[in-house]
């Protein structure tokens, strides 16, 4: 082995480190230019979709006063409002999109992104039957939302009581909202 | 000869998921559907081959003592550029596999195959050593996958045939819940390794009696 100097062998370690990762650095930067702004559009795309969902003719963006922290959008339509609230779920949020009409009763909910538990929480926002009926209780309903175990009417899900009690305290955040709109 | 051999190891005798035991993480979680299996092996596959081609380019370039860092972020860089890919092109498939993409980064297999194959062997080689060990992960997940989706959920396909609801072969009420769950995916795992182990050892005997023959 031929023998190099402690100085030399430092940066020889650290320069090729460096041109290493410069390299994938700026590879990185030139994909997510591509990348980004399809995936904004997605995003928006998959909010309007929630939007039409929950607000029958979708509305227009408007200023709103929060004071529960989860309300991160309020969108004002013809039949009401959409509400996006992001509720702490039983892992991360659930950001969800609630439609609230006029008199302050809850039109429909429709759940935008979650990581809840697959096969327990996730129910509540699959396409499944048992979804469609857990989302199914809060239409129409006003004032205290709450899973039954709270004293509310709403059914959790089975063995997802934490991401169901979420769900509620997302519509009730969004119902508190609309009602401090006036 | 050499290329019958490698897909011959990456396939079964060296399968990355049923004789390795690498990547199992991935295997447990995302194996629910069609879909997700092979979504996850072709995304796998790509990563692999392309980090298997580059760094066994790199394989004289890179000091031995920093091996581990620049692989890691050579493997990082591959990964995020598929992740981003699939946000921006193929939006169900990342709402499906979710957080698992970005964890190919600390996936063993790719580790494991720069380090063991691609440090040391040639670019082809390498190329070809990413291909058969991917198609080998896909192979083996989308066994799981087809098994765990038929007896728990009951269906066939989901997220890709029938409109994304798969074709229903079981009633709705009678699938076993349980293999959808995590303990469902450890059982399946080992019927499908002792699986992989019978066929092994049946060619293994196959084999044999061919040589005894001549």
């Amino acid at each position: 082995m031929k023998t190099e100097s402690t100085l030399r062998y430092v940066l020889r370690l650290t320069l090729t480190l460096l041109v290493i990762t410069s390299v994938v650095a700026v590879a990185l930067a030139g994909v997510n230019s591509v990348t980004a702004p399809r995936i904004a559009q997605q995003q928006a795309e998959k909010t309007l979709q929630a939007i039409q969902a929950v607000l029958p003719g979708g509305g227009e963006s408007i200023p709103f006063q929060d004071d529960t922290g989860m309300v991160s959008q309020v969108y004002q339509g013809e039949q009401g409002y959409a509400v996006q609230v992001a509720p702490p779920g039983f892992k991360g949020e659930i950001v969800m999109m609630v439609g609230v009409d006029n008199q302050g009763a809850v039109l429909g909910i429709s759940i935008i992104s979650h990581s809840e538990t697959a096969g327990l929480g996730d129910i509540a926002a699959a396409d499944s039957a048992a979804g469609e009926a857990f989302r199914g209780q809060f239409a129409g309903a006003s004032g205290n939302i709450a899973v039954t175990k709270d004293g509310g009417g709403i059914d959790a899900i089975t063995n997802a009581t934490i991401t169901s009690r979420a769900v509620c305290a997302g519509v009730s955040a969004a119902l508190e909202c609309v009602a401090n709109l006036g | 000869m050499n290329l019958k051999k490698q897909l011959y190891e990456g396939l079964l005798t060296k399968n990355p998921v049923t004789v390795q035991l690498l990547g199992m993480c991935s295997t447990m979680a995302i194996t629910t559907s069609l879909f997700n299996g092979l979504g996850m092996g072709a995304a796998v596959t790509i990563i692999l081959t392309c980090s298997n081609i580059l760094i066994s380019a790199l394989r004289k370039f890179i000091p031995n003592e920093i091996r581990i860092a620049a692989y890691v972020t050579i493997i990082a860089g591959f990964v995020t550029i598929v992740d981003l890919a699939i946000q921006a092109f193929l939006p169900e498939l990342s709402t499906s596999l979710g957080v698992f993409i970005p964890l190919i980064v600390v996936n063993c297999i790719i580790l494991g195959r720069a380090e063991a194959f691609a440090s040391k062997n040639t670019v082809l080689a390498s190329t070809l050593d990413g291909i058969f060990q991917g198609i080998g992960y896909t192979v083996a997940l989308t066994i799981v996958c087809v098994i765990r989706e038929l007896l728990g959920s009951g269906t066939f396909g989901g997220g890709l045939l029938n409109g994304g609801e798969g074709i229903r072969v079981i009633p709705q009420q009678y699938p076993a819940m349980l293999l959808v769950m995590p303990v469902g995916g450890f059982l399946v795992l080992g019927c499908v390794i002792a699986g992989s182990q019978w066929l092994m050892k049946h060619l293994e005997m196959k084999n044999k009696k061919k040589e005894a023959a001549k």
